[in-house]
């Protein structure tokens, strides 16, 4: 099986580095995409001699249409399937090789699970709890690390959960849509370590996100 | 209706109605654009003119007191704005991130099929 790795990043110049040179040893290829960022993300990551892929404007919080991006390049380059991950050191890399065995074993989207109740802020742990109850009542499929960015996806899943949401909603709405199909799904652990509480979902997303499940619910 | 209050109100449209003119000699707004912002404004002043007028609205709406009229007036105007301005935003987002999109992927055809591996 084809793997990419897709990296949206923003503004990573400090952290970067250290995912790169940690995926590095897996020999996977990876598409870093940065979405518009003004320090030296793009040089770091280009001395890795991974893929950069430019986009020269950030939209605010824009990690679905990065992402988008990053993922439509990887697979019209001929992967079969892609793993997504955070940029900001949040993500283990040493956590891929599960995602690699779930792929394998015909699962068509991999969803990485953060054990919420190690390290992770209460704000967030009530408020991400709250967003797997209320998908759950919404859409009847209960995943309990809604907003987790470390995932992986088939081809042909991708076609089937293609997101619309440009911001941070991306993360939820994959999981809608993907309510929607009959797509192969499994939860992996993974671990999680919070370097900056200040990036990343703020609750002014998360009340955004609100909307759009709203919106969801009625549109799709 | 306080005069001052009208005055101060009527010199404000006059100011719009400049604006309106400057935009369009600068080309930033067309021919049905400024006469539709020059009529606007030109009722407004009527309207604060002789206020008398919109209390044949108000009684139309079953609204008592004229500033309730102006009240009720201004919130739908406003949120007719907000919706607008919203779906606008919205549809430039996205024309934008076409664009951007577009733009980041012309670098990526010049890796093509080197960027994949198998396991």
């Amino acid at each position: 099986m084809k793997i990419s790795i897709v990296i949206p990043a923003y503004n990573e110049e400090k952290r970067i580095g250290k995912v790169l040179k940690d995926i590095k040893k897996y020999k996977l290829p990876v598409i870093v995409v940065d979405d518009g960022s003004t320090d030296k993300t793009s040089l770091i990551a280009q001395k890795y001699s991974v893929e950069v892929l430019k986009r020269k404007i950030n939209l605010g919080g824009s990690k679905g249409a990065a992402l988008k991006t990053g993922v439509e390049v990887a697979f019209k380059q001929g992967a079969d399937a892609v793993i997504l991950m955070d940029s900001d050191g949040q993500h283990e890399a040493s956590d891929i090789p599960n995602f690699i065995k779930a792929l394998e074993k015909g699962f068509d989207v991999v969803l990485g699970s953060r054990n919420l109740s190690l390290g992770v802020p209460l704000i967030r742990f009530l408020g991400n709890k709250f967003a797997s109850i209320l998908i759950n009542l919404f859409f009847g499929i209960y995943i309990s690390d809604l907003i987790c960015g470390y995932r992986a996806m088939t081809k042909e899943a991708f076609e089937k959960i293609k997101w619309e949401s440009l911001n941070y909603a991306v993360e939820t709405e994959m999981i809608v849509r993907l309510s929607k199909t009959k797509l192969k799904y499994c939860e992996v652990p993974v671990e999680t370590i919070y370097h900056d509480k200040a990036k990343g979902v703020t609750i002014i997303d998360a009340v955004n996100t609100f909307f759009d499940v709203i919106s969801w619910k009625i549109n799709l | 209706m306080i005069i001052g209050l009208q005055i101060t109100a009527i010199v404000f449209s006059l100011i719009m109605i400049y604006f309106a003119i400057l935009n369009y000699r600068r080309g930033e707004i067309n021919g049905v654009e400024i006469f539709s912002w020059i009529l606007i404004w030109s009722v407004t002043i009527f309207a604060i003119s002789f206020p008398d007028i919109l209390r044949t609205f108000a009684r139309a709406f079953s609204i008592t007191r004229l500033f309730d009229l102006l009240v009720v007036g201004g919130f739908i105007l406003v949120i007719s704005m907000v919706a607008k301005a919203y779906i606008s935003t919205r549809k430039m987002e996205r024309k934008l991130n076409e664009f951007i999109d577009k733009d980041a992927k012309k670098t990526a055809r010049n890796f093509k099929s080197k960027n994949v591996s198998e396991k």
